[in-house]
């Protein structure tokens, strides 16, 4: 499996480490138990395109949120996860 | 209170012996370890990627490198190791952090990294096979031309890779970049890969 790095291009699967499910989002301060709880503990096992984070530690060191299906490994999108590049996210 | 004197010596100092290597006659691969080098680390603080080039286009008199590349000045390389970040390297003491802190006081964070990596020049006729094994970039002249830089991984560690000038007789050069404590090891790893070509080995204060 290769990965196109937006800042570097494509690259091996050696290059970079998997962190898991993109989408849960840190609920607000006041949120609750139950939805902390989700956000830390609950994922879906998704069987089809996912949205995931993957580091590029290997190489030019950004979060990637990457779009991979779990059935194929076919990658059908990657973008700087928030933050990556000060220019490109969240200026 | 105990009085210390600081020795400064090569990460390499005890791995590099000067001389030839591996197979007898004309060596296909020259290594060249460079010492005694300046080098800074510049990252753009948040939201200030726009000011840092500008600061860099003042300070150097040239556009730091958005992408993958390598530019030189008359005295420094401007290297780029990721997205709003890029190093300094250079000799002689002119681009030290400290020389660089005024330029870009509010738009980067500077980190001296002189000490902290190994600078191992690679040249020769088969110095594009040699790191073919060792490396999953395209070096193929087409791909990775002069000027070309990555950040990338070899011999699971962390390098800076680029292509500088060709040398004098035509030949690719590699200029990389190393974590000083992982120099010794991946420098066997380079021998090891080169010894088939034969291997000319040395040390240089001068950057190639
Ligand atoms: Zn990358």
């Amino acid at each position: 499996m290769r990965i196109v790095c937006p800042f570097c291009g494509e690259r091996e699967l050696g290059e970079f480490t998997y962190l898991g499910d993109a989408k849960p989002q840190r609920p607000a301060a006041d949120a609750g138990e139950d939805a902390v709880y989700d956000y830390v503990y609950l994922r879906d096992n998704v069987a089809g395109p996912m949205s995931e984070h993957w580091y590029h530690g290997g190489g030019c060191r950004a979060w990637l949120k990457v779009t991979r299906n779990t059935l194929t490994h076919e990658i059908s999108a990657v973008e700087p996860a928030a933050g990556a590049g000060a220019a490109k996210v969240g200026a | 209170m105990a009085e210390f004197s600081w020795d400064v010596r090569s990460p390499l100092d005890r791995a590099l012996i000067a001389g030839s290597y591996g197979a007898q006659g004309d060596a296909g691969v020259a290594l060249t370890e460079i010492r005694d080098f300046d080098l800074v680390q510049v990252m753009a603080r948040r939201g200030k990627a726009a000011e840092m080039v500008k600061a860099a286009q003042a300070r150097f008199g040239i556009a730091a490198p958005e992408t993958p590349k390598a530019v030189d000045t008359a005295d420094t390389a401007l290297i780029w190791s990721g997205p709003d970040q890029f190093l300094v390297l250079s000799k002689g003491g002119k681009h030290t952090i400290e020389a660089l802190a005024a330029a870009f006081v509010g738009s980067a964070s500077l980190s001296d990294q002189s000490h902290a990596r190994a600078l191992i020049s690679i040249s020769g006729d088969k110095a594009r096979a040699m790191l073919a094994k060792l490396s999953s970039i395209d070096l193929h002249p087409d791909k990775f031309r002069v000027g070309a830089a990555a950040a990338t991984s070899m011999d699971h560690t962390s390098i800076t890779l680029w292509r500088g000038k060709d040398r004098a007789d035509g030949q690719p050069v590699f200029n990389l970049l190393v974590f000083a404590t992982f120099a010794e090891s991946l420098w066997h790893t380079i021998l090891d890969s080169a010894a088939e070509y034969g291997v000319t080995i040395t040390h240089s204060e001068k950057l190639a």
